[in-house]
C-alpha cells in the first residue's frame, strides 16, 4: 500500500503536530520539553564555517540557518506578488513616507544561547560585516542600495536606502544576524583565520553541540529561543555523506531519516516504502539548451525556433525525470508572479520545424539525410558536464529528436572546468544547463547584451537591443505592478527569439522518514518550519 | 646497512620534490579553478577578483609554486580551499580512517590468503586445492567495487547484518568506550572484506605457487628422506623461506594503505585519504591534492625502504642485492 | 588442474572474449532499437517489437497489440495509437541480456565496451612494453653508468604514488581513449623495464651467449636467436597479469566517473550505472562485473600456465 504522496507547492500545511497544547518545564526550572526525538539529515558536503559570513555554498547556509536568526522570514506567496516577510527577530517594522527608510523593532525577549539579548547592536554589526570588503561576503552585492543601518534605540533599528524598489526588505533581510558582543573584538581582517566553532552561539531554534568534522553535526534544542513554543524536536543530527547516491542507501537502510532531494528515476524504491513519505515541490529551477546566437547557423532566430518545436519536451520529462516536472515556457518560471500569463511552450512538431528549416534555407540537398546550406551541414555539437548524467541523458534524447528532423549533433561530454573555459570563451554551440531562479526577479545577468571582453553567463552572447532598453527602464521603476508590463514583453521578446530551448520546470522530491510530522517543505530552505516538526521516535535515538 | 638505509632516507627529500612539483604542474595545467566553482551569475567582476585573490589564484603560476612549496617546506600545509580548516588538520583526520581500513584489509588478505596457500600446498592438485584454486582465481578477477556493491545490497540492505556506509552510527559519540569500538567494527568488516579478500586470493595463488617452488627443492627432498613429518616440513622448512616474497609482497603493499582504495571509499562513504584525493581534485583544491600526493610519495619510498630492510634481515643472502 | 590446462582454458577464455566483441555484433541477431519513453530497463530476454514508422520515427515496446485498423503501442508514461498505414516495418526482437535507463541493448554495449578496455588496455601494454623494455635493456647493455642512471630514474618514477597521480590526470583532464592507453601504459612500464633488465644481466653470462659471442656471433644475432626467446617467457607472464591490472584500472576509473568520456560504453561506466538501480535492475551491472572478472580470470590463467611451463622447463 502506497503511502500518500503530500504535494505541497503553493498549499500550507496545517502544521499537524499534535491535537493539545504541548506543556513542558522552562529551562528555569530545569530539564528539556519531555516531547523530543531526533532527525538526522543526510547532507553531501560539511559546513564550511560557522561563521555565516564565509560560507560558499547553499548546503552550510541551511545548516546555519537553524543557529543564526533572520529579521524576517521569507514566505512562498510569490504567484501574484514579490513574496512577503513574515516577523521573526523583527516583530514589526513600518516604512516612511518616501518608503526609503525602514524602521525595525525587535523582539526585546530574544536572547543568544548565552543569555546575552539579541539587540538592535548585532543588526547594525552584522550589516557591516556584510558590507566589509575583509570579510568578502559572496553576497555582500544585495547590499548595495542600503545606505546606513543604524540603532535607534536597543531593540529599534532604522535602514536607508539609495531608492526605492520592490525588493528593499527582501535586500536588507539576506543574511542572518550574528552575535555583536562576541563577535565584534575580533577584526574582520582575521576572521578567515579564527575557528569558528569555538565562537558559535545561536540565537536560534537550535544550538550547536557537536561537530565532527566531515562526518556529523548534532545540533539540539535551544531553550533560550525567542518563540514561543520551543521547537518539539531535541536534536537534529546531520550526516554527512560524500555520495548522493550513498545517501539514498542509508535512508532506505534507515541510517537517516531525512533526504533534502532524491532524484526522481530513484523513486520507485522510495514509494514503495509505507515508513517514508515523498514531498513533489518546485525546485524553482529551469532545465534548458543554451545556444550560440552570435554566429554560426544558430544566428538565426527561425532555425532556434525550429530546433525548439523539434525537440520532445514532454519525453525529456518521463525519461529523465520519470515524469516530474513542466515544459518550461520563458526566463521566468510559470509559478512567479512576474510571469507572462499569455505565454504558452512551443508546440512539439517536427513536420513543422522541418518546414521551418527548410524556409530558412535548410534542406537536404545532398541527399546524407541532413540538411545542409550553401554546402555545410547543419551539425551542432551539444556539452553536458560529465558530472551529471541527467544532463547527458538529455543531450542524447536532444541528438535522436533533431536527427529525425535533419539536423545532425555531436554530444559531448565535458569535465566542468574544461566546460567552464568554453563557456567562458563563447565557443559553445550548445550545451545543457539549469539555471536556479531567486524570487528576486533580476533579468539582466542572462538575458542583457554583454560587454564585449567581460566575463558574463550569457554564455550564448545573446544580445537584443529591445530587450537592453527594456532592462534598463525596469531598473529604474520603484514598484513591482509597475514592472510587470515591461517584464512580460521582456519574456515575449525572449521567447519568440528562443535564445535558449527552455526545456523543463524542475521538480524536487524530498523524502522522509514517516515518522516525521508537519514538515512544510519547500525549495527556500528544507528547513522551512523546522521548529514545529515532531517525530515518533519509539526507536528512541 | 645503516648507511644505505641513511642515504636513502636523504634522498627521500629529492624524490618527494619531483613529485609535489609535478603534481603541482598536473593540478595548475588543468582547466578551471576553485574559484570558478564558487562563481555565479550576479557576482561583479571586483568580487570574482576579490575571490581569486583570497586564495591567492590571482599570482602567476610559478609565484603560487613557490609560495606553496615554501609552506610546505615549513610544514605549513595551507588550508583547504573548500573546507576552510589546516591541511594538516585535514590529514590527521582522514589518514587513520584510511590506514585503519587499509591495515584491516591486509590482515585478512595474508592472514587467510596464507592460510590458504598452506592448506592447497599440503597436497598439491587435491580436491581442496583444486576447489580453492578456482574459487581462489575467481575472486582475483572480480573488480572489488563490483563485489562491494553487490555486498552492501545483500548484507546491508537485504540482510541488515551490517551498516550500508560510514565508520561509525549516527551520534556515535554519546556511546561508551567499548561500545564505540564494537560500532566500529561493525562499520570496517564490510569495506575490508571487500577489500582483503580479492587482495587474498591473489596472494594465496601467489604464495601457493612459492611455496610448490620449495617444496620441490633439494633440502626438502632431503629432509624427507630423512623422515620428518609432513607438518615438520612444511612449517619449518617450507615456509621460512617462502616468506621472503611474503614479506616483498608486504612490503610493496605498505604504500597501500595510504593510497588505500579510492573506488571503496567511495562506495562505503569511509572518511579516508583516497575519498579526500578525488573530490579536491575535483573542487580544484590545490593545498589539499599536494598535500595528499606528497603523502602517497612518502608513503611508497617509505614503503620500498621498509620491505627491502625486512627482507634483508630475513634472508640474509638478499642483503647485497637489494640495499 | 594440469598445469598446461590453466593455460588452455585462459587461451580459450580470451580468445571468446575477444571474438565475442569484436565479431559478435556481426554474427548475433541486430538488437532492437534504443526507445528511452518505452524500452528502458527491461529484463535480460526480453522479447519487444520494433516498429518503424514512414516519418523515421521507430518505437521499441514490449507490449504492442497488432490489429488491422490501428496499432497500439503501450509505455510506462502513455499508450500511443498508431495508423498501419504510417507503419514501414515491424520486427520482433529481444534484448539478449536486458535493456539500460536509456533503452539500449545491453549485449551490443557490452560488446562495444570490450573493444574499448581491451584496446585501451592493449594499447597501453604495447606502450609498456615499449618503453619498458627499451629501457631494460639499454640499462642492462648499456655500462655500468647508463644502468646506474636509467634504473635512479625508475626508481624515482616508481617513488610516484601512481594511483593518486593516475586520479590526478583522470580527474582533471579526462583523457581520451588514446591519452588514457598512453598514460596507463607510462605509469606501468617500470617494473617491466626491471623485469626485463634482470632477465638481460641474468642472461649475458649463460654459457651459450659467451659461446655465441666467442664464435663470433654479431650482436642482433645473439639478441634474436638467444636474448629474445629466453625472455619472451618472463615477458609474456607479465604482460598477462599486467594486462589484467590495466582493464581492471581502466574499470576502475571508468566506474569513479573518471575514465573516457561517459558517453561510450566502458565496462567500469556501465557497473557505476548499474549500481544506482541494483534492486530493480541487477543485470545492468552484474554483467559488465563478470565480462570485467572472466577477462580478467582468462589473463591470470595465462600468466599462470605461462609461469608453470617456463619453471617446468628450467628444472628439466
Amino acid at each position: 500500500m502506497k503511502k500518500l504522496v503530500s504535494v505541497s507547492v503553493f498549499l500550507v500545511l496545517a502544521a499537524a503536530c499534535g491535537s493539545e497544547e504541548p506543556t513542558y518545564t522552562t529551562p528555569a526550572s530545569g530539564g528539556p520539553p519531555d516531547r523530543g526525538g531526533t532527525v538526522v539529515v543526510g547532507i553531501v558536503s560539511d559546513v564550511q564555517s560557522w561563521n555565516p559570513y564565509l560560507v560558499e555554498d547553499l548546503e552550510s547556509e541551511h545548516v546555519l540557518s537553524l543557529l543564526y536568526p533572520s529579521l524576517a522570514v521569507e514566505q512562498t506567496d510569490y504567484h501574484r506578488h514579490p513574496p512577503s516577510f513574515a516577523p521573526s527577530l523583527a516583530t514589526s517594522w513600518t516604512w516612511s513616507e518616501d518608503h526609503r527608510v525602514l524602521t525595525l523593532e525587535l523582539n526585546p525577549d530574544a536572547r543568544w544561547s548565552d543569555g546575552a539579548p539579541i539587540t538592535s547592536r548585532d543588526v547594525v554589526f552584522t550589516w557591516r560585516a556584510q558590507t566589509s570588503p575583509e570579510v568578502g561576503w559572496l553576497y555582500g552585492y544585495v547590499k548595495d542600495f542600503i545606505e546606513t543601518v543604524e540603532a535607534v534605540d536597543d531593540h529599534t533599528v532604522r535602514a536607508t536606502f539609495s531608492h526605492v524598489y520592490p525588493y528593499q526588505l527582501m535586500d536588507l533581510n539576506d543574511g542572518p544576524i550574528i552575535p555583536a558582543h562576541a563577535w565584534s573584538e575580533i577584526p574582520f581582517d582575521a576572521w578567515g583565520d579564527t575557528d569558528w566553532k569555538a565562537h558559535a552561539l545561536s540565537g536560534g531554534p537550535f544550538s550547536l553541540s557537536d561537530h565532527t568534522p566531515q562526518q556529523e553535526i548534532v545540533l539540539t534544542r535551544n531553550p533560550s529561543y525567542f518563540r514561543a513554543p520551543l521547537p518539539h524536536l531535541g536534536r537534529v543530527v546531520f550526516r554527512i555523506s560524500p555520495s548522493a547516491d550513498g545517501l539514498l542507501t542509508q535512508l532506505l537502510a534507515g541510517e537517516i531519516d531525512f533526504l533534502q532531494s532524491v532524484p526522481p528515476d530513484r523513486l520507485d524504491r522510495v514509494a514503495s516504502r509505507d515508513d517514508l513519505e515523498m514531498v513533489i515541490y518546485d525546485n524553482r529551477s529551469y532545465t534548458h539548451i543554451c545556444w550560440k546566437t552570435d554566429s554560426g547557423p544558430m544566428a538565426d532566430p527561425a532555425v532556434r525556433n525550429a530546433l525548439t518545436t523539434a525537440i520532445d519536451r514532454q519525453k525529456i520529462i518521463d525519461v529523465v525525470y520519470a515524469g516530474f516536472g513542466r515544459i518550461a515556457v520563458g526566463p521566468v518560471l510559470s509559478p512567479f508572479w512576474a510571469f507572462n500569463r499569455e505565454l504558452r511552450p512551443l508546440p512539439f512538431d517536427p513536420g513543422a520545424a522541418r518546414a521551418a528549416l527548410e524556409a530558412a534555407g535548410w534542406t537536404d540537398s545532398d541527399g546524407d539525410g541532413f540538411v545542409d546550406r550553401n554546402g555545410q551541414t547543419l551539425s551542432i555539437e551539444i556539452l553536458a558536464p560529465a558530472e551529471n548524467e541527467l544532463r547527458q541523458d538529455i543531450a542524447l534524447l536532444v541528438e535522436g529528436d533533431l536527427e529525425q528532423v535533419g539536423v545532425r549533433v555531436e554530444p559531448r561530454f565535458v569535465e566542468w572546468g574544461t566546460l567552464m573555459a568554453i563557456l567562458d570563451a563563447g565557443e559553445a554551440d550548445a550545451v545543457v544547463n539549469m539555471w536556479e531562479e531567486p524570487t528576486q526577479i533580476d533579468l539582466e545577468g542572462l538575458w542583457h547584451s554583454p560587454a564585449p571582453g567581460e566575463p558574463t553567463f550569457n554564455f550564448g552572447r545573446y544580445a537584443n537591443p529591445e530587450v537592453d532598453e527594456l532592462l534598463r527602464e525596469v531598473a529604474e521603476l520603484t514598484n513591482f505592478a509597475e514592472q510587470k508590463p515591461l517584464l512580460d514583453r521582456i519574456q515575449a521578446l525572449i521567447v519568440a527569439d528562443q535564445p535558449y530551448t527552455f526545456l523543463v520546470e524542475n521538480t524536487r522530491i524530498t523524502v522522509h522518514s514517516a515518522l516525521i510530522d508537519g514538515a512544510e517543505i519547500n525549495a527556500a530552505t528544507p528547513f522551512f518550519n523546522i521548529d514545529e516538526w515532531t517525530v515518533d521516535d519509539a526507536a528512541g535515538r | 646497512m645503516v648507511r644505505t638505509v641513511v642515504r636513502r632516507l636523504l634522498l627521500l627529500i629529492p624524490m618527494v620534490w619531483l613529485v609535489a612539483t609535478l603534481a603541482f604542474v598536473v593540478v595548475a595545467a588543468a582547466p578551471g579553478t576553485y574559484a570558478d566553482t564558487v562563481d555565479h551569475p550576479g557576482l561583479s567582476a571586483e568580487q570574482r577578483a576579490e575571490l581569486e585573490a583570497r586564495y591567492g589564484l590571482d599570482q602567476p603560476v610559478h609565484r603560487q609554486y613557490l609560495r606553496w612549496l615554501g609552506s610546505l617546506a615549513t610544514g605549513d600545509l595551507g588550508v583547504s580551499f573548500v573546507t576552510k580548516e589546516p591541511v594538516l588538520r585535514l590529514l590527521a583526520r582522514t589518514l587513520p580512517p584510511t590506514i585503519l581500513l587499509g591495515g584491516a584489509a591486509l590482515l585478512l588478505d595474508f592472514v587467510v590468503g596464507i592460510l590458504l596457500a598452506v592448506a592447497a600446498a599440503r597436497r598439491p592438485h587435491g580436491w581442496f586445492d583444486r576447489v580453492s584454486s578456482f574459487i581462489g582465481l575467481g575472486l582475483a578477477g572480480l573488480p572489488s567495487f563490483w563485489l562491494a556493491g553487490l555486498a552492501i545490497l545483500v548484507f546491508a540492505l537485504v540482510l541488515g547484518w551490517f551498516p550500508a556506509s560510514h565508520m561509525r552510527s549516527v551520534a556515535a559519540s554519546g556511546l561508551s568506550g567499548p561500545a564505540r569500538l564494537a560500532d566500529l567494527l561493525h562499520h570496517l568488516i564490510l569495506p575490508a572484506c571487500c577489500l582483503g579478500l580479492v587482495g587474498a586470493a591473489g596472494t594465496a595463488r601467489y604464495l601457493r605457487a612459492t611455496l610448490l617452488d620449495v617444496h620441490g627443492e633439494r633440502y626438502i627432498l632431503a629432509a624427507r628422506a630423512r623422515g620428518l613429518s609432513d607438518r615438520r616440513i612444511l612449517w619449518i622448512h617450507t615456509l621460512r623461506p617462502a616468506l621472503l616474497p611474503v614479506i616483498t609482497l608486504l612490503g610493496l603493499s605498505l604504500p597501500f594503505l595510504v593510497s588505500g582504495s579510492v573506488v571503496i571509499e567511495t562506495v562505503f562513504a569511509w572518511p579516508g585519504v583516497g575519498l579526500t584525493l578525488l573530490s579536491a581534485a575535483h573542487a580544484r583544491d590545490i593545498p589539499v591534492v599536494m598535500a595528499v600526493t606528497v603523502l602517497g610519495a612518502v608513503a611508497v619510498l617509505l614503503g620500498s625502504l621498509v620491505a627491502d630492510v625486512l627482507a634483508a634481515v630475513v634472508d640474509p643472502r638478499t642483503r647485497e642485492e637489494s640495499l | 588442474m594440469r598445469h598446461a590446462d590453466g593455460l588452455h582454458v585462459g587461451s580459450v577464455g580470451l580468445g571468446l572474449l575477444v571474438a565475442l566483441c569484436v565479431l559478435g555484433p556481426a554474427v548475433l541477431p541486430a538488437p532492437p532499437a534504443a526507445d528511452p519513453a518505452r524500452s528502458a530497463l527491461l529484463p535480460p530476454g526480453a522479447a519487444v517489437t520494433e516498429i518503424t514508422l514512414s516519418d523515421g520515427r521507430v518505437l521499441v515496446s514490449p507490449d504492442v497489440t497488432v490489429a488491422t485498423e490501428a496499432i497500439v503501442v503501450r509505455g510506462p508514461y502513455r499508450d500511443t495509437e498508431l495508423s498501419p498505414a504510417d507503419v514501414v516495418s515491424i520486427r520482433e526482437g529481444r534484448f539478449l541480456l536486458g535493456s539500460d535507463r536509456m533503452g539500449r541493448d545491453i549485449a551490443s554495449r557490452l560488446m562495444a565496451g570490450g573493444r574499448f578496455s581491451l584496446a585501451i588496455a592493449g594499447l597501453a601494454v604495447i606502450i609498456a612494453l615499449l618503453v619498458g623494455g627499451s629501457v631494460g635493456v639499454a640499462a642492462a647493455t648499456g655500462g655500468p653508468l647508463t644502468d646506474s642512471v636509467l634504473m635512479r630514474l625508475v626508481d624515482a618514477l616508481m617513488a610516484f604514488p601512481l594511483l593518486f597521480l593516475l586520479i590526478l590526470v583522470a580527474t582533471l583532464f579526462r583523457p581520451g581513449p588514446a591519452a588514457l592507453a598512453l598514460i596507463l601504459g607510462m605509469t606501468s612500464w617500470m617494473g617491466l623495464a626491471r623485469l626485463v633488465r634482470g632477465q638481460v644481466l641474468a642472461l649475458r653470462g649463460r654459457s651459450f651467449i659467451l659461446a655465441a659471442q666467442a664464435a663470433g656471433a654479431s650482436k642482433t644475432f645473439v639478441a634474436r636467436r638467444h636474448f629474445l626467446p629466453n625472455l619472451a617467457g618472463p615477458l609474456s607472464q607479465d604482460t598477462a597479469l599486467r594486462l589484467g591490472d590495466l582493464v581492471l584500472a581502466e574499470a576502475a576509473l571508468s566506474y569513479l566517473g573518471i575514465g573516457i568520456s561517459p558517453g561510450l560504453p566502458t565496462w567500469g561506466g556501465m557497473v557505476a550505472q548499474g549500481h544506482r538501480v541494483m534492486v530493480e535492475g541487477w543485470w545492468l551491472a552484474t554483467f559488465p562485473g563478470l565480462a570485467i572478472a572472466a577477462l580478467v580470470i582468462s589473463l591470470a590463467l595465462i600468466g599462470d600456465g605461462v609461469q608453470e611451463r617456463l619453471s617446468r622447463g628450467a628444472v628439466s
